[in-house]
């Protein structure tokens, strides 16, 4: 029964916080070219309006089409309840369920690419060509990152690598977790459509590619794929405040309530601290030619490569 | 402090990383820049403990040399030779810029092996120290190698002296500073004398290429 509350409290969670990240970081970057930019509920009207339109399918588009969007939605929404928000939401987990979650990741994005082709547009066929090249280049690096975390707690469970973290021996403090930190900063670009990448703002038909996938999609359908895509996004950003940031208040005996309320407000600080990390590199780079996003997924795996190494040669 | 080196260590290494995946003349030295900066912060901080700890100030006067030298005077001089040069981007290398990063992973990789038999009374983090300034060693050299243009060699030159140093300063706490001040009076010149070489060979060719310089065989 329990159990069962904090899978309902994750739930609601993720869904309550995932637009609003988004609207932060949309905030920061709009103060920094001085403007007044979106409210930062933007989103959750945008959603409520999608929500209410009618459904415009193609008609040569087949059932992958139309149930693209719910396994994308399901998937991530799946894949982030493996992620416990903070220590006290603890619900299910088992050994190698990290692995497990990024494969699940994984096929949402297979089904948003199956989309993508599916109505034979020729800017969704570009974008699913290109979404899966860049997969496949970044998909190494996070693996090696994984396992490096893995080799660290000893343990390949989201939770048991949380706990360590948390207890108080922060991993930040090791000089190959900033490696490892910086290895996953730009995986998270890579995958949730960042500036180096992908523009998330602009709809241009040559360098699109998140987008050109979503181009066909309308009304709830499209509020389903906008709202996987920030809800990836808030998965790792809660991979890097939960694996490598310090401090969550642990849940003491005497007084549930009120730590779990302070374990929630640090874990949405954390959160806030990384969206401005994002908004700050998008504020600072350029859009990357896309044969350039190889470099980026070289560096990445680089990085993350060099703190498999550390942690070998330092050991724990 | 052992946790601000390795972790200073490693930043070096990353620089070297960066390096090598910079491909503008002026990002070169930017790179080369900020890999000094984190040497004199190494430097400093070892020479503020021997100091406090031992009562000897050289390491410390040596981190103010270094500062002034190699963060300030040598980007510097950089920055004016390729200033006058025509190039900006360099476009043509013998090895593209994934495969030199996966590369350079590699010789990491050499480095952590062949001091892997090094057992001894080594202690860990000198080990740790020794794999990442040597590998910063192999990838100044490899940079050297891997481009065409004179400016990127003489970074390239300057990274691999950084590894030196650095291989000295983290393991062994500094060498005897009269070797160290030779070493760097040795990069001052070696940089200006590759400097107006620069000049000359940019001169009688139009290019820094050195590609070019087989021209003269005939």
């Amino acid at each position: 029964m329990k159990l069962l509350l904090y899978v309902f409290m994750q739930l609601v969670l993720v869904l309550l916080l995932a637009p609003l990240v988004d609207g932060i970081i949309k905030k920061i970057k709009a103060f920094s070219q001085k403007r007044k930019g979106p409210p930062l509920t933007q989103m959750y009207f945008d959603l409520y309006k999608l929500m209410k339109k009618d459904t415009v399918v193609s008609e040569t588009a087949s059932w992958v089409f139309r149930t693209a969007p719910y396994i994308t939605f399901i998937s991530t929404l799946l894949a982030f309840m493996f992620f416990p928000a903070t220590v006290i939401l603890h619900s299910i987990s088992f050994q190698g369920d990290i692995i497990l979650a990024i494969y699940l990741l994984g096929i949402g994005r297979f089904f948003m690419v199956l989309a993508g082709l599916d109505t034979g547009s020729t800017f969704g066929g570009m974008g699913s060509s290109r979404e899966v090249m860049i997969a496949a280049l970044i998909e190494p690096a996070l693996i090696v990152v994984l396992i490096t975390l893995g080799l660290i707690a000893g343990s390949t469970s989201i939770y048991d690598i949380m706990l360590l973290n948390l207890q108080g021996n922060s991993f930040i403090l090791n000089p190959y977790s900033i490696l490892l930190f910086a290895a996953i900063f730009l995986i998270l670009l890579a995958e949730t459509a960042r500036i180096p990448v992908d523009d998330p703002s602009t709809h241009l038909e040559l360098t699109m590619i998140h987008e050109a996938m979503l181009l066909e999609y309308s009304g709830k359908h499209l509020a389903l794929m906008e709202l996987a895509s920030v809800i990836k996004q808030l998965l790792f950003i809660t991979i890097l405040a939960n694996f490598f940031l310090p401090t969550g208040w642990l849940g003491s005996q005497a007084t549930p309530m009120l730590s779990f309320l302070l374990a929630l407000i640090t874990y949405f600080f954390k959160v806030v601290c990384i969206a401005l990390l994002i908004a700050i590199a998008e504020i600072s780079t350029v859009k990357l030619r896309f044969f350039s996003v190889p470099n980026l997924a070289a560096i990445s795996f680089a990085l993350a490569f060099l703190g498999f190494m550390q942690f070998i040669i330092l050991g724990r | 402090m052992q946790t601000f080196l390795d972790l200073l260590s490693v930043l070096i290494l990353i620089s070297a990383f960066i390096l090598t995946a910079t491909k503008r003349i002026n990002s070169y030295i930017k790179a080369f820049q900020l890999q000094s900066f984190l040497l004199f912060l190494a430097t400093f901080t070892l020479g503020i403990y021997n100091f406090t700890t031992k009562g000897f100030l050289d390491i410390f006067i040596l981190s103010i040399i270094i500062f002034v030298l190699k963060v300030i005077y040598i980007p510097r001089l950089l920055h004016n030779t390729y200033n006058r040069v025509a190039y900006k981007v360099e476009k043509d290398f013998f090895i593209n810029i994934p495969s030199s990063i996966l590369i350079c992973a590699a010789l990491v990789i050499l480095t952590y092996y062949s001091l892997y038999s090094l057992d001894g009374a080594l202690n860990i983090h000198i080990k740790f120290n020794l794999v990442n300034s040597l590998s910063v060693v192999l990838i100044g050299l490899f940079f050297m190698i891997s481009r065409k243009k004179a400016i990127g060699q003489i970074v390239g030159f300057l990274v691999l002296e950084n590894g030196m140093f650095t291989t000295a300063m983290l393991s062994a706490q500094g060498m005897p500073i009269i070797v160290d001040l030779g070493i760097l009076v040795d990069l001052l010149t070696a940089v200006m004398i590759m400097g107006m070489l620069v000049f000359k060979i940019n001169e009688s060719f139009d290019s820094i290429n050195i590609e070019r310089l087989r021209n003269l065989r005939g």
